[in-house]
């Protein structure tokens, strides 16, 4: 099953590298984000720098949760070229060759999650170039950068099963486009992607803190912020990773069901 | 030869209202060409679908090489080439990254992979384009590559649905040159369905003219057409002095006439018997003959006989189908 899902994974991959500006319309998001949203204000001119976790500029803050946006974003969307393959036969003629269906599945999920990483990473490089960007405390190492990207592997990969799923599941770009500008929008204003929590009102705080976005964005943070942590916030950070792994595992195991049923004969 | 296909009372039945088939059975031997002929909506994709493992069977069952379709659909995947009605070759790709994608797929490879690949495409014709982006490439162009991708893993059953769609009419007889070939130097079993009466007649063993989701009548194309009618001979009298439908459908030999003035239709099963007759009853009638022509039958006869219209106007009138699809794809 590897070698299929390798094979499908590497045919959208080279697709996509070849078209390198396909990476742009993302990379401009991200870009506009942090360069005309993330210099509108600094919370420590405002005093509100503990508020947000201590981080010396809002960009250093907000670049977490730009990463999340286009992880959600470009998930969200990324299934349109698996509809395109069932709408043009191509996912038929997937389905009479002698693979297993978990694969097809497998290379939806795989591929999306490493055109966006690759975006992620494109963008935290991005925001340490911006002026009052991304500061990174002298501590911060290559260690604490992979500790960094995990939490959005995992984040990014349970989006990707869920929404690889759907995109299997639908038959048609309207449905999936209507779908995911319903959930989209939501998953990531009820988060801490722009602003802590603290300030939300109690049932919007209830829904922040179970959000797998806002568990992402606190783990990113404190290593963003902090580089080394206190052995409170490497608590945290463990805790949040934990539960970024329970969420991976059952949006797994329930987008391979759905996928499963997806991808049944007609 | 054995059985390489075999169907018995197939049905599938779309969310318990839309009938696509309804209790066929046929069978087709190893290393024939099968024709599934019949106009839009009348089950032959749904057919295909079944046999290869793309729709559930709702009532009875079918073997593809040996395999159970609904128990082994795994077997039957390894024993078979698709090559789908759809353009599925990836535009972005060349013809040989898609040959090689295929082959990865269907678990080919050894360091014979890339000769066999370009041999596959030489016997297509697309050994010069093949290193091209396959969206460079005309119609006639991508049928030919479809037409090899399918066969990379050396199938034991090859099915083609319309595999001339949309192709121009020289295309379309080269396509057919290919899959003669590759029926007759490897033997391959070739089980297609087509709306193309002419295509049908050239290419294949059997066939079986479907409609309405149930075989009509299945045979040799040289079958189906002496069980129809046979041969045509139409008479032109120089005069219309007297009607002579009586005295011909009287000659042995005579299945039918049918008049229009001075010109007789008389079908004929066996030419060689009624024709002498024919024409000495009328001589000796003292009648002159204006014209005699004679005709062998055509599939576009038979399937007028069983089906109860062309197959032509089923092409010009293509409302009725397009919303039987819309139905049907709705229905799934």
């Amino acid at each position: 099953m590897l070698r299929e899902t390798l094979a499908l994974t590497m045919r959208a991959l080279q697709k996509w590298v070849r078209n390198p500006a396909s990476v742009m319309p993302g990379l401009f998001t991200s870009l506009f984000y942090l360069a005309l949203f993330g210099s509108s204000f600094n919370p420590g001119n405002l005093g509100l720098q503990e508020a947000f976790g201590g981080a010396p500029t809002y960009i250093t803050y907000l670049t977490s949760g730009v990463i999340c946006i286009i992880l959600v974003f470009n998930m969200a969307f990324g299934g349109i070229d698996l509809v395109l393959d069932r709408q043009l036969g191509y996912l038929s003629s997937l389905l009479t060759a002698p693979i297993p269906r978990a694969a097809i599945y497998l290379s939806g999920v795989f591929q999306n999650l490493a055109k966006v990483l690759l975006l992620a990473v494109l963008t935290f490089i991005v925001a340490l170039f911006l002026p009052s960007g991304l500061k990174l405390p002298g501590s911060f190492g290559v260690v604490d950068f992979v500790g960094v990207f995990i939490a959005f592997i995992l984040l990014g990969l349970g989006l990707s099963f869920i929404f690889t799923a759907l995109a299997l599941t639908v038959r048609s770009i309207d449905s999936l486009v209507a779908i995911v500008n319903f959930l989209t929008l939501p998953i990531m204003f009820m988060s801490n992607t722009f602003f802590p929590p603290s300030s939300f009102p109690d049932w919007l705080k209830t829904i922040a803190n179970v959000n797998p976005v806002t568990k992402a964005n606190e783990a990113a943070r404190l290593l963003i912020v902090n580089g080394s942590l206190s052995a409170s916030q490497a608590s945290t950070y463990w805790s949040d990773i934990g539960y970024l792994v329970a969420f991976a595992a059952i949006l797994g195991l329930l987008g391979y069901l759905a996928a499963r049923r997806a991808l049944r004969p007609e | 030869m054995a059985d390489i296909i075999q169907a018995e009372n197939l049905t599938k039945v779309y969310h318990g209202k839309v009938k696509a088939v309804d209790h066929i059975s046929f069978s087709v031997s190893e290393g024939e060409i099968f024709g599934f002929l019949g106009p839009n909506g009348a089950g032959k994709t749904t057919t295909i679908k079944m046999l290869n493992t793309l729709a559930s069977i709702t009532e009875g069952r079918a073997t593809v090489a040996g395999h159970d379709v609904a128990k082994d659909p795994g077997g039957v995947r390894k024993s078979i080439g698709v090559v789908p009605q759809e353009l599925t070759a990836d535009d972005e790709l060349s013809g040989t990254e898609n040959m090689l994608l295929m082959a990865r797929l269907h678990q080919v490879r050894g360091s014979s992979l890339k000769s066999k690949v370009t041999d596959l495409l030489g016997l297509v014709d697309l050994q010069e384009a093949a290193g091209r982006k396959v969206k460079t490439y005309s119609g006639g162009m991508r049928r030919r590559l479809q037409l090899v991708m399918g066969l990379l893993h050396e199938p034991r059953v090859l099915f083609l649905d319309e595999p001339t769609l949309g192709l121009d009419v020289q295309t379309r007889s080269k396509m057919w040159d290919y899959i003669k070939g590759l029926n007759k130097q490897r033997g391959l079993t070739v089980f297609m369905t087509t709306h193309y009466l002419d295509e049908a007649d050239s290419l294949c063993k059997r066939i079986a003219i479907v409609d309405h989701g149930t075989i009509k009548v299945s045979g040799s194309p040289a079958e189906l057409k002496a069980a129809h009618g046979g041969d045509i001979v139409t008479l032109t009298l120089s005069e219309d002095k007297e009607d002579l439908t009586g005295f011909f459908s009287g000659i042995e030999g005579v299945s039918g006439v049918s008049r229009e003035a001075n010109v007789y239709r008389i079908k004929l099963p066996k030419t060689e018997k009624a024709l002498p007759a024919i024409v000495t009853g009328v001589l000796q009638k003292n009648l002159e003959i204006a014209e005699i022509a004679f005709s062998k039958p055509t599939l576009d006869q038979v399937f007028l006989d069983v089906v109860g219209r062309s197959m032509r106007d089923e092409e010009s009138s293509t409302s009725d189908s397009t919303w039987e699809n819309i139905r049907m794809e709705r229905a799934r």
